[in-house]
């Protein structure tokens, strides 16, 4: 039996995997077809219980799980012990975590834990052999790729790029092994004092439809056209991080490379000139839509459709037609 | 208090970005960088920035505080350390190393370890959240681990808070903004939420040549193995697809009335 493929996923007070670890498992999945290596799944979190079925009617053949409270948070030193053991007990030499805030303090100290290596913001995975591993990951804003090679002999933990991968199809049927692990865990040398009160409403990486701002709107004020037109359609707002460092927008409403990820079915993409930052963050929205005055901005390279006019003319008659 | 700050040179994003959105960003013969030429400066990594930033912020409020700047890199590195020393850090260090392990961050973390060992009494390790050329982020928690050291990042303003003799940091989180907290040393990574680094002053800048850094040699300074498990092979820019469907109309309304149309007609809006 060849080592398998493991995916490991945090599971917070939903009790449901996010579309990063869903995505993980449609990497997986394909990985797997082109190795013949299984898909395994790790589940880290205070209750996991909901969640074994759902990465079993997604394809894990095996599921490994760590259940505590003092896992609760995605971060942390107990995070991080839980997901080595794992993946010592899985002897998996491929690790893949989906995309969430987390991962950038998660996937280094994992990949150092196990004495393995890393590689974020992958696109994909080329080669895998006995000696080495050549794994594709975007770089400098997206602008570039890099081909990373990386020694196969130890795991190498996979930090993917969302939507590097389609979440696969749930089959209810599928069956899997589970394996219950413990660990004994202690608390966490960084205290939280103040937590962010997580929002019970929508959240912008799941939206399916998204309307977008960047400088073209010219001050914070016309921000609130972008916030109206995305209310109007059931949509979430989002921003240029050229706009949130003039604090028109809040950083949660960032979107791109260094922000949220999202790949909604519509995204409306308003004075915003498309610089790579920005796309790879919204790149893999299924139509986007392009509203900007200049006709050379590299956003129509990217938009499926596209409006050549001020987005500050534009967008009040979308509201006004809408209302 | 003793806080070392890791600062690395990078190719400005912008000046790539800026070939890139208009199609004329070509990779080099060797694969391992991009035909600019001059017309893209190499300069402080902006998060790095960001971090040294965050020092000088600590150490105005904490009165003997000394900042060290660290720098790994090729000839051309310890330009970054000019630009720490005129910020304000004391004591600047160049760690030469081949500009070809630069992709590989456990090297990178394994030298900086070394570095704030033989300091000896490094308190706080302050860097920028990723470098804008690799994007990988991964030097700082790698360096937290090969320190056993606790590690926060996304970090938005960093304190030390006399009465808990602890380290107080603001972090940016999708959710909004936490405070966290952990005892010294720690290894702490700064995003670009902490606001406009200050201007070098130009008197320091003036100094910064009469204060060398102290230089290094990487595999001298590295006694065991070197952890030489992965490399950047090939860097390639990926193609973009140009195929925009332009909508017509005399003004802003017929053009919105006909986006709307289209978009109703492949029932886009039925979220």
């Amino acid at each position: 039996m060849p080592d398998p493929i493991l995916v490991l996923a945090h599971i917070d007070e939903t009790s449901q995997i996010n579309i990063g670890a869903r995505e993980a498992l449609g990497f997986a999945q394909n990985l797997s077809e082109n190795t013949g290596r299984p898909v395994e799944c790790g589940l880290i979190g205070a209750d996991n219980s909901s969640a074994i079925a759902e990465v079993t009617a997604l394809g894990a053949t095996k599921v490994y799980t760590i259940e505590d409270p003092l896992l609760d948070r995605f971060s942390g030193d107990n995070m991080v012990s839980a997901a080595a053991h794992i993946v010592s007990a899985s002897g998996a030499h491929i690790v893949l975590i989906g995309r969430h805030p987390s991962t950038l303090e998660f996937i280094p100290r994992l990949s150092r834990r196990i004495d393995g290596t890393c590689v974020m913001n992958v696109t994909g995975i080329q080669t895998v052999n006995e000696q080495h591993t050549e794994i594709e990951a975007a770089v400098y804003g997206g602008a570039a790729r890099a081909l990373y090679q990386v020694d196969s002999t130890s795991p190498v933990v996979v930090g993917l790029r969302p939507a590097a991968a389609e979440a696969p199809t749930p089959y209810p049927e599928n069956s899997s092994d589970i394996v219950e692990l413990n660990l004994e865990l202690s608390a966490d040398r960084v205290r939280v004092i103040t937590e962010a009160t997580a929002d019970e409403g929508p959240r912008l990486e799941n939206a399916e439809i998204v309307v977008s701002g960047g400088r073209g709107l010219q001050n914070a004020e016309n921000f609130g056209l972008v916030r109206e037109l995305a209310t109007l359609i059931k949509g979430m707002p989002g921003a240029s991080r050229a706009i949130v460092d003039e604090y028109w927008a809040p950083p949660t409403e960032q979107i791109g490379l260094t922000g949220t990820t999202v790949a909604p079915a519509l995204y409306i993409a308003a004075g915003i000139s498309g610089a790579s930052q920005h796309m790879a963050g919204c790149s893999n929205a299924r139509l986007i839509i392009a509203i900007n005055s200049d006709p050379d901005a590299p956003i129509f390279k990217y938009a499926d459709i596209g409006i050549i006019d001020d987005c500050l003319a534009v967008l009040p008659e979308l509201i006004e037609l809408l209302r | 208090m003793h806080i070392l700050v890791a600062a690395k040179q990078v190719l400005d994003p912008d000046g790539i970005n800026s070939y890139a959105l208009w199609g004329r960003l070509e990779v080099s013969e060797d694969g391992r960088g991009f035909n600019t030429g001059a017309t893209v400066p190499h300069i402080i990594n902006a998060y790095d920035e960001q971090a040294m930033e965050a020092a000088l912020q600590i150490a105005e409020a904490q009165v003997g505080t000394r900042v060290t700047a660290v720098t790994v890199g090729s000839d051309t590195a310890p330009d970054v350390l000019k630009r720490c020393y005129a910020m304000g850090a004391e004591n600047t260090i160049h760690v030469h190393d081949d500009e070809k392990q630069s992709g590989n961050p456990f090297r990178i973390s394994q030298i900086l370890a070394t570095v704030a060992k033989n300091l000896g009494d490094v308190d706080l390790i302050l860097c920028g959240r990723q470098g804008s050329d690799y994007d990988q982020g991964a030097v700082p928690a790698i360096l937290s681990e090969d320190l056993g050291m606790p590690f926060i990042t996304m970090a938005s303003q960093v304190s030390f808070d006399e009465q808990t003799q602890s380290l107080h940091v603001n972090v940016v989180t999708p959710n909004g903004p936490e405070t966290l907290a952990c005892n010294l040393p720690a290894v702490v990574a700064v995003s670009n939420e902490i606001g406009q680094p200050r201007y070098p002053s130009s008197r320091r800048m003036i100094q910064s040549r009469r204060n060398p850094p102290t230089v290094f040699q990487a595999d001298e300074l590295l006694s065991g193995p070197a952890i030489e498990k992965m490399s950047i092979k090939l860097l390639t820019v990926p193609e973009v697809q140009g195929d925009c469907e332009i909508i017509e109309g005399v003004d802003p309304k017929e053009k919105a009335i006909h986006l709307l149309q289209i978009l109703r007609e492949r029932g886009a809006l039925n979220a």
